[in-house]
């Protein structure tokens, strides 16, 4: 795939994928919570800067960068709008290409059990907000 | 290392039943009400049998979703199994997801803006969140192993039937 130079910012308009690699993550119809839900020792959630479409562009950013062995069953997309909606923020985080993260996931709560609770409700918002691409 | 729950047992113990619960030849007034005590205990255990099923389906899910994945903490499996067999029947079944720290996530989605989404981590505090429209908000409840908490019953029950769950977080 022929290298892409893209913002710095991530601009609201700009559509985010996260890849599916349990179907646990998805229904027949939408996206659950738990695929937004961030990774504990990054404190952050794995997206790539791509749309759903081209779709064959899509997968194969999925095979190349984020399978590492897992098999992609498919695709959330959201817009970056969506994420600074609801107080999070989205990074640029390369290498690999087009990747970035979801970050200011809130941190403060003393009590492990309601800042997992807390983050679960901002990961309902993305769900909700969410298409839902199977592959 | 996970099994679906054994149900042949069962399943024998319901026929027998069954089949004198369906004795047509009984005669004597003691043999009549025999009968009827059987049918009556049939009915039962078929609304018993028809919910278990129910529930053994949903944590045979539970149970090949975890097999399938390295993550699931299997202290959270069986917490989540555990949760499941206490539901109150009156409640919806839920779908079943795994966490990125291996908790178990316990999903009741309605429609794409009602969900009441539940984590059953290693420990006896569950982790809750749930949308109803422009209602949102999270708490923590803790589960004793033998009772769904109050609040986490009354969030379910709200999305589910079209509720509001403001109070839920007080």
């Amino acid at each position: 795939m022929p290298p892409v130079w893209l913002p710095e910012i991530v601009a609201d308009e700009e559509d985010l994928a996260r890849f599916l690699a349990s179907r646990g993550h998805f229904n027949s119809t939408s996206v659950k919570p738990a695929a937004f839900m961030p990774e504990i020792e990054a404190r952050e959630t794995s997206v790539f800067r791509h749309g759903p479409e081209p779709r064959d562009t899509l997968w194969a950013i999925a095979d190349e960068h984020a399978a590492q062995g897992r098999t992609i069953h498919g695709a959330a997309i959201i817009k970056a709008r969506t994420v600074k909606s609801i107080r999070l923020d989205v990074f640029p985080d390369e290498p690999p290409p087009r990747h970035a993260a979801i970050r200011n996931w809130p941190w403060t709560q003393d009590d492990p059990d309601l800042r997992k609770a807390e983050h679960k409700e901002l990961a309902i918002s993305l769900a909700t907000d969410a298409q839902l691409l199977k592959r | 290392m996970y099994q679906s729950i054994p149900t042949l047992g069962v399943i024998a113990g319901f026929a027998a039943m069954w089949a004198s619960a369906n004795d047509g030849n009984a005669v004597s007034p003691e043999a009549q009400a025999v009968t009827a005590q059987a049918a009556s205990v049939v009915k039962v255990l078929e609304q018993s049998q028809a919910l278990f099923g129910a529930k053994a389906e949903a944590i045979s899910q539970l149970m090949a979703l975890a097999a399938g994945e390295q993550t699931a903490n299997p202290i959270s499996v069986l917490l989540a199994e555990q949760f499941v067999r206490v539901l109150p029947n009156a409640i919806p079944l839920p779908e079943f997801s795994i966490d990125p720290d291996g908790s178990i996530s316990l999903d009741w989605i309605k429609a794409r803006n009602q969900i009441f989404s539940l984590s059953v981590g290693a420990n006896s505090r569950l982790a809750f969140a749930w949308l109803n429209g422009t209602d949102k908000g999270h708490a923590v409840a803790r589960f004793d192993g033998q009772r769904v908490p109050e609040r986490v019953i009354e969030g379910i029950t709200l999305i589910t039937t079209n509720g509001n769950a403001s109070r839920l977080a007080a």
